[in-house]
């Protein structure tokens, strides 16, 4: 009953500390954005000579986790306008590159990072796009960002992600092994920089309809609106909207801010806010189910935190493996009260263990969320053949014989913790 | 090595259970789950330990991986804490419950049930469905 009373305290306390974080008691800030958009309307909205800048106002300064902004504007009559939108709010991406180099021949092993990646990036564009952009989304998970910018002409206003600091890493095996990222690699050029932050853009947003939307209404006339949907889950914070005509030929920013309210949470690292009731819940359900099974519950809960919600692997596999670390030490020092440990065979097989979970967090780095997936698949199949293995009769007769010695030395050891404290 | 528990002796392969561990701590760090499944096996079946050794033990010799994996997942920027703090409690908390539920039902029932989801979550995870 005391140990409820304790797990009550704890989570109470984490909830308390989690609305403290999100600035839940904090005062709020008065709104001070209805200024930046009166300033904006006083500029003219007639269409602006060709050549000229495009302008644009925008009907809103404040979301509350996502909604529709529409914005509208005027650039020079004739000319395509791509509207590009990001978030303040920085996250950090990495993507391993060990495909084959065309002109090489040879596997570079780099490992491209940023902490500088835009948590949200858009580029919006003329509605005639569409079907470009849908032969791209059928293109599957083998689309690649800078050829669908350039196939619809948004490479123009592709700017944001480009002044991310990307650091390299030259990999090698012996680095792997004693863990290290590798060699940091002389800075890239801009052109080569523009490059790698594509293929990072990929690696963050994942699917074509996450960073490009073909809602831009452009009339003959020059002047243009578009509604842009901002969906939930994102970043709080300020955001920025560019409208770009041709390149470097772009409106002047303007910024609006996203709120994010308890109990929806933002998380720093996946760079993604969400409901926080839901993981609770989930988190709940499939630990009772993972106790109940006798495997934790990482082996369900990894696979479905990655599939339900746009959270890294990385982050995923990192933050569930230390909630483990408290009811295994609980579990030891139960064990240990009746002297169920044998500490030489325990700590021998720990060092090996310790060495492995050395090597292991570094490699989770170095895959793709698809290869994740799939190696995850197939340890799950071992993970059912072991458990179908554990219900067969053979077993089971074993088990009921080790079970009741299990039983016999319990109640032995549990006699002699009495006797002593008598 | 010959490994002692309540007045019995028990001969094992030190270097097959110890290489075994490493590449179970390698997997389970690298992924995120606890290796107690796999650990259990292959101390049971692989070193030929008797279950009521294994249970203990087994759970000591992965908290050293979770503990060094925890650090390097941390050191490497893949842990978020508020993140943590939504699983945390939630993973205590069905702690408790789960015994309360456990008494209530079968044990080869709830393993059955559970190789079928499993298997229906592998398929999915592997695209065949």
């Amino acid at each position: 009953m005391k140990r409820i009373w304790v797990s009550l305290v704890i989570a109470l306390s984490a909830t308390m500390f989690m609305m403290w974080q999100n600035g839940a008691f904090a005062e709020k800030t008065k709104d001070a954005a209805p200024a930046q958009a009166a300033t904006a309307a006083d500029q003219r909205t007639v269409a602006p000579d060709a050549g000229a800048s495009p302008t644009i106002l925008i009907d809103k300064t404040s979301l509350s986790n996502g909604g529709t902004i529409t914005v509208t504007g005027a650039a020079p009559a004739g000319k395509p306008v791509y509207i590009e939108v990001w978030s303040d709010d920085k996250v950090r991406v990495s993507r391993f590159d060990a495909e084959v180099d065309k002109e090489t021949g040879k596997r570079p092993y780099i490992l491209y990072m940023t902490d500088e990646m835009p948590a949200y990036y858009k580029i919006f564009m003329p509605k005639d796009r569409k079907e470009t952009l849908d032969g791209i989304k059928k293109e599957g998970n083998n689309w690649s960002v800078s050829k669908a910018l350039k196939d619809l002409g948004a490479d123009i206003a592709y700017s944001a992600p480009t002044k991310a600091r990307i650091d390299r890493y030259q990999a090698t095996l012996m680095g792997s092994i004693i863990g290290s990222r590798g060699d940091l690699l002389p800075q890239m050029d801009e052109k080569e920089s523009k490059k790698r932050s594509m293929q990072l853009i990929k690696a963050r947003f994942r699917a074509p309809d996450k960073v490009l939307s073909a809602d831009v209404e452009v009339n003959p006339d020059g002047t243009f609106k578009a509604a842009l949907k901002i969906r939930e889950g994102l970043a709080p914070g300020k955001y920025s909207i560019v409208a770009v005509v041709d390149k470097g030929v772009k409106s002047q920013p303007l910024t609006f801010d996203n709120k994010i309210e308890f109990p929806n949470m933002y998380l720093n690292n996946a760079g993604t806010s969400l409901n926080l009731i839901w993981p609770f819940l989930l988190t709940l359900a499939i630990s009772i189910f993972g106790v109940l099974m006798g495997a934790g519950g990482g082996f369900i809960l990894n696979p479905l935190l990655v599939s339900i919600w746009p959270l890294p692997h990385t982050v995923v596999a990192g933050t569930v493996m230390p909630t483990v670390l408290f009811s295994q030490a609980s579990g030891i020092y139960n064990y240990s009260k009746i002297k169920f440990i044998n500490w030489k065979l325990g700590i021998t097989i720990g060092m090996g263990m310790v060495v492995g979970g050395f090597i292991g967090p570094k490699l989770t780095e170095l895959i793709t969320l698809d290869q994740y997936k799939f190696v995850f698949g197939w340890i799950l199949i071992i993970l059912a053949g072991l458990m179908f293995w554990q219900t067969t009769p053979g077993y089971l007769d074993k088990n009921k014989k080790e079970q009741s010695i299990l039983k016999e030395f319990r109640r032995r050891a549990e006699e002699t913790i009495k006797a002593k404290g008598k | 090595m010959i490994v002692e528990f309540w007045g019995h002796e028990f001969k094992i392969n030190i270097f097959f259970g110890v290489l075994g561990g490493f590449v179970i701590a390698i997997v389970s760090s690298m992924f995120g789950f606890g290796g107690g499944p796999f650990m259990t096996p292959l101390m049971a079946v692989g070193l030929g330990l008797p279950m009521y050794l294994v249970v203990g033990s087994s759970l000591l010799a992965i908290f050293f991986n979770t503990l060094m994996g925890t650090m390097r997942h941390y050191q490497f920027g893949n842990f978020d804490l508020t993140f943590f703090l939504i699983m945390f409690p939630a993973a205590i908390i069905g702690g408790f419950i789960a015994p309360q539920i456990a008494k209530r039902i079968s044990p080869i029932m709830v393993k059955r049930v559970a190789v079928l989801g499993l298997l229906i979550l592998a398929l999915n995870l592997l695209g065949l469905y």
